[in-house]
């Protein structure tokens, strides 16, 4: 029943951005992760995956009128439109032999997607300063005393605050049961 | 183990999977192993920055960012997207970063497309307008029965007449013009005389009005040769009928016809025939020249309706010029009709058909 609740609500969605292209807005809230993470299993790097994310979402919002709600989730047509991206530029770059056939064939929203899109909507729920480490560290790629100077805290500090980030993820991945 | 210990060897790990990211992940204690695993998954996460300049960028927000793909300059100041302007080449005071000292100025590309379109539109008004003033042509084609044919009053008996005649001999007539009309014939046409000494000499004729223009040689006009015969026809007079007239009909009359006079071939619209109908009848072209010149009038057209009612033979009965005669013709031909009917049996008529070309 909440599933339904959710298609009918995600429908609406649909149709409201189909109107007024201001609504995107939910709708890119609502599948930004789940499309980037789809795009970053499949590339080498943070910038091809950003790259592919703002071209999926662009098209996405270009041929918006085009969509036809066929009781599909939407991210699966956005997930479609990022395969046909990744197949593209694969054949661009004769780098085929990185990613097997059958994962292009994976466009529907599977379950690797979905931990890894709901594990980053969980760092969102960390405390700040957690949630700032975690950036500094995985994001930016910071090294332990860059992230120390940045926070203005000792690297012991540092240490013991990410220890705790990623505990606390791992407590809430096990109470969201991902 | 401490947490001490537990963050030192985490921090260990993690300077190893950041440093070489497609490393399979080191081997740590099972403590932190799930923790690596979380981490690893961390490696990708989107950087927020870009969420929020790829958002600000879709929705409008954020256009005036430069963009190029490689180019990430939220990175450092949380500016804007990566977004694919391929036209930032052609348009950049529009999409771009500027010509040259020049910035970006939409609202100069907003007024000069404005610009643009209300000339467009002023120039394709003024096309209607020119349009609307121009003379357009308008052509019209009446069938006019009565015009070779006045209307005669329905008789019960076939109008029209003829005759024919000849004296069995072996040659068909020869050519000639047919003798004057009288009321009464004393002596039928011959061309060679077979009794050169009569009692009474009579001068030779076909029965008919008067008023009919005498001919000078007598013969048959139709006939195309020369050498004297009389036809082939029975009874005096010349052709292959019989009667004494001329022709292949039968009487002292003129024709394929019967009971003298002239008739035989189309006929005439009266008389118990009915004036055919016209069933399809396409509207003539005005030719470029006579459009160019303004030039207007009418044309008349001669032409036989065939008992299968198509046209044939249309002849020009009153020239217009300027390419009009031959684009009436080329209507008229396409032309279908309801045949005349005599007896109710179809029969080819004469009619005329009137093309009007007019500019208004």
């Amino acid at each position: 029943m909440k599933a339904l609740e959710s298609k009918k609500g995600e429908q609406l969605q649909v149709e409201a951005a189909q109107t007024d292209p201001a609504r995107f807005a939910e709708l890119y809230e609502n599948n930004f992760d789940r499309v980037y993470a789809y795009i970053a299993r499949r590339v080498r790097s943070r910038e091809e995956a950003e790259d592919l994310t703002a071209d999926v979402f662009r098209e996405a919002l270009a041929g918006l009128s085009r969509f036809e709600w066929r009781g599909l989730p939407f991210a699966s047509w956005l997930l479609k439109i990022a395969a046909n991206l990744l197949s593209d530029r694969w054949r661009q770059a004769v780098r085929r032999q990185e990613v097997g056939t059958d994962e292009l064939d994976q466009i529907g929203v599977n379950e690797k997607v979905e931990q890894q899109a709901l594990l980053w909507q969980l760092v969102e729920t960390l405390p700040a300063d957690q949630q700032r480490v975690i950036r500094l560290r995985f994001v930016d790629q910071k090294s332990l005393r860059e992230t120390a100077i940045e926070l203005g805290r000792s690297e012991g500090a540092v240490k013991q605050l990410q220890l705790r980030a990623l505990e606390n993820l791992r407590e809430r991945i096990g109470r969201n049961h991902v | 183990m401490s947490s001490i210990s537990l963050a030192d060897q985490l921090e260990d790990a993690l300077t190893i999977m950041i440093a070489e990211p497609n490393s399979a992940p080191p081997k740590v204690d099972l403590p932190i192993g799930d923790l690596l695993k979380i981490a690893t998954e961390l490696l990708v996460l989107p950087d927020p920055r870009f969420k929020a300049a790829l958002k600000a960028n879709l929705l409008g927000h954020d256009l005036a960012v430069p963009i190029s793909r490689g180019n990430r300059p939220w990175v450092e100041n949380w500016g804007g997207p990566i977004v694919d302007m391929p036209t930032a080449g052609i348009l950049p005071t529009l999409v771009g970063t500027g010509d040259g000292g020049y910035p970006v100025q939409r609202s100069n590309f907003a007024i000069s497309l404005a610009l643009h379109v209300a000339m467009i539109m002023l120039i394709v008004a003024g096309l209607g307008i020119g349009k609307g003033t121009r003379l357009a042509p308008h052509t019209q084609s009446v069938l006019l029965s009565e015009l070779v044919a006045p209307v005669l009053p329905a008789a019960p008996d076939r109008s029209g007449g003829g005759g024919g005649g000849g004296d069995d001999d072996k040659m068909a007539a020869s050519r000639g013009a047919a003798p004057r009309f009288a009321r009464e014939q004393i002596s039928p046409p011959a061309i060679v005389v077979r009794n050169e000494h009569p009692n009474l000499a009579a001068e030779p004729t076909l029965v008919g009005p008067p008023s009919l223009p005498p001919l000078s040689q007598v013969g048959n006009p139709f006939a195309s040769i020369l050498l004297p015969s009389n036809g082939t026809g029975i009874g005096g007079g010349i052709g292959s009928g019989s009667g004494g007239g001329v022709g292949s009909g039968s009487g002292p009359g003129f024709g394929p016809g019967q009971g003298g006079g002239t008739g035989g071939g189309t006929y005439r619209v009266g008389g118990g025939v009915s004036a055919p109908k016209a069933i399809y009848a396409p509207d003539p072209e005005y030719s470029d020249e006579a459009r160019r010149a303004k030039y207007q009038g009418s044309v008349l057209l001669w032409l036989i309706v065939g008992a299968d009612g198509r046209p044939r033979d249309i002849r020009v009965a009153r020239s217009l010029g300027m390419g009009l005669d031959e684009k009436a013709i080329e209507a008229v031909r396409l032309w279908r009709f309801e045949p005349s009917l005599l007896d109710g049996r179809p029969v080819a008529v004469q009619v005329n058909v009137e093309v009007s070309f007019q500019l208004y």
